[in-house]
């Protein structure tokens, strides 16, 4: 069964001083299993996005726990942490595409901090793009591809290096309804090869779009409810919690 | 085997990425290499002056206080007894031995482009000379008191002091290397602010291109191995032009200097730099270079 892909121990992470303001996230805990798919739901500002950037050591929690395939991300040495991201495959609202590059070129980008020979690097990152039925042999930069497209090239990068993790914080976003579900559709595709799939989203609707194994949401850096922990009783809980915070 | 392979493979990224990012904004480039190439211009003239001062000194001979012309068919045995014996003294630095013909060999030098002058003479003419290297800390008036001393041997012909214009010689060869520290240490920090002033914007401008490198898991050396092909390059090819700019101005003022100072260049050859020595100023450019873009490429990149 191996440890659980994200684990999160009385997490706390406040931006600026802790005194001033209310935290980003508070007291959240929770896990996500080996090869789950969990949906973490919440409205803009509900901490969502520092969840996962914490996950990818892009930001420190002030206090707790967080562990990503049964390591302390806290207890890594700042070099390690390339390290740490080369296991966990992110994918954005914005894509995060090189507009000038070719889907190759951008999926490639992942692989050569790997130092991967050209001929591998090019084999998988072509892989990578047919997995997210695309075509290899497009020439044109990302930026002419169209949002959906320009999203999967984005998810085939995530992919090109065989994580164990994908993190994908509102990759559907900025795509129109039909686009959302294809790209809803190969992430469930993705989760079932075996990858952890965590989808952070704003929208309620995507709930039905997608099969699940996990529910988490978030208010106000409040984890509400976790749909693997005793309902009623943590949503209570939580609830309070916000009242605490809010 | 695999880790020097994918140490190999990122180096070669680093380069390929490097020279693409140059030539993604030739201006800024240009005017870094141009500034740079002013800043160690200055350098580059200061060094060749200093080189070229010390180089007369030298062949004047102030390198060696005191000189012992031996005896024409002086035994050896006494000779070798008077070079140990002089030896053994404290205030003696070191004793070196200069046959007739290496004598000869350092006249030719000396004389440079004038060596011609010399065709013909017999190398025997020159008498065998020891010459005497003192610790720098012992008085003037010790080297007087040992020339009168040495005057008395059987071995010796004649004793020659440098005198006290060598010491002035040296303090002006001084003087000119700390100026030569100083201007070097100037024009590293400019050329390492201009270098970061260049690589900031590059970072800058790149800085997409950065956050998806961290995302994806590249190292901070990885990362930044770009920036730093692309500070050193800025850092040689200032040099280089420098270098080329100040050779272009040697060549057209030498024949001048040769004939304005002739007697101040007949003991010693006005030289530009050596191979081996434009070679060396090209790599401390691109070391220069490279400080300039890790400082740059510091904090932004790691973050």
């Amino acid at each position: 069964m191996g440890p659980p892909s994200v684990e999160f121990a009385a997490v706390t992470k406040h931006y600026g001083r802790a005194s001033q303001g209310r935290a980003a996230l508070a007291d959240v805990g929770f896990r996500v299993e080996r090869g789950a798919f969990s949906l973490l739901l919440g409205p803009s500002g509900a901490g969502k996005s520092t969840l996962l950037k914490l996950v990818l050591a892009m930001e420190h929690a002030d206090e707790g726990t967080i562990r990503v395939a049964g390591r302390d991300i806290d207890r890594l040495r700042k070099a390690s942490i390339p390290f740490l991201r080369r296991n966990v495959g992110a994918v954005f609202q914005d894509f995060k595409l090189l507009p000038e590059a070719s889907p190759l070129e951008n999926v490639a980008l992942a692989l050569r901090v790997l130092g991967a020979p050209s001929r591998e690097i090019h084999e998988r990152s072509a892989h990578a793009l047919r997995l997210v039925e695309l075509d290899p042999e497009i020439r044109r930069p990302s930026r002419c591809l169209s949002g959906g497209e320009q999203q999967r090239v984005a998810i085939a990068r995530a992919l090109a290096g065989d994580p164990a993790i994908l993190l994908a914080d509102e990759p559907t976003g900025n795509l129109d309804p039909r686009l959302t579900q294809e790209i809803l559709d190969l992430l469930g595709a993705i989760c079932r090869r075996g990858t952890t799939v965590v989808l952070a989203t704003h929208d309620p609707l995507v709930r039905e779009r997608v099969r699940f194994d996990q529910e988490l949401h978030l208010q106000a850096g409040v984890l509400v409810f976790d749909s693997t922990v005793g309902g009623n009783a943590k949503l209570a809980e939580t609830r309070r919690k916000l009242g605490a915070v809010a | 085997m695999t880790s020097a392979l994918s140490v190999l493979r990122a180096a070669g990224y680093s380069i390929r990425r490097g020279l693409q990012g140059m030539r993604e904004t030739p201006l800024v480039q240009l005017l870094a290499v141009a500034t740079t190439a002013v800043c160690m211009l200055l350098l580059a003239v200061i060094v060749l002056a200093w080189l070229n001062v010390r180089g007369v000194f030298q062949g004047f001979g102030v390198d060696v206080p005191i000189a012992i012309y031996l005896a024409e068919g002086a035994p050896e045995e006494d000779v070798q007894q008077l070079r140990a014996r002089l030896e053994a003294l404290p205030e003696v630095d070191r004793v070196e031995l200069v046959e007739a013909e290496a004598a000869m060999q350092r006249l030719a030098d000396g004389l440079g482009g004038e060596r011609s002058l010399l065709e013909g003479i017999d190398a025997k003419i020159l008498p065998r000379t020891l010459e005497l290297h003192l610790d720098p800390e012992v008085p003037e008036i010790f080297s007087h008191a040992l020339a009168q001393r040495l005057e008395g041997f059987a071995a010796v012909d004649e004793v020659a002091l440098a005198g006290a214009w060598a010491t002035q010689a040296h303090t002006l060869i001084d003087t000119l290397g700390h100026l030569v520290l100083w201007a070097a240490l100037l024009v590293a920090l400019a050329s390492i602010a201009i270098v970061w002033n260049t690589i900031r914007l590059a970072v800058y401008a790149r800085r997409a291109e950065v956050h998806i490198l961290r995302l994806v898991g590249g190292t901070t050396r990885f990362v930044r191995g770009p920036f730093l092909v692309e500070g050193a390059l800025q850092g040689a090819l200032g040099a280089a032009v420098a270098l080329g700019l100040v050779y272009v101005g040697f060549r057209a003022i030498e024949p001048f200097l040769r004939e304005g100072l002739s007697f101040v260049f007949a003991a010693s050859s006005l030289r530009f730099f050596f191979p081996s020595e434009v070679l060396v100023g090209v790599a401390l450019g691109a070391g220069v270079g490279v400080v300039g873009s890790r400082i740059a490429a510091g904090r932004s990149i790691e973050q």
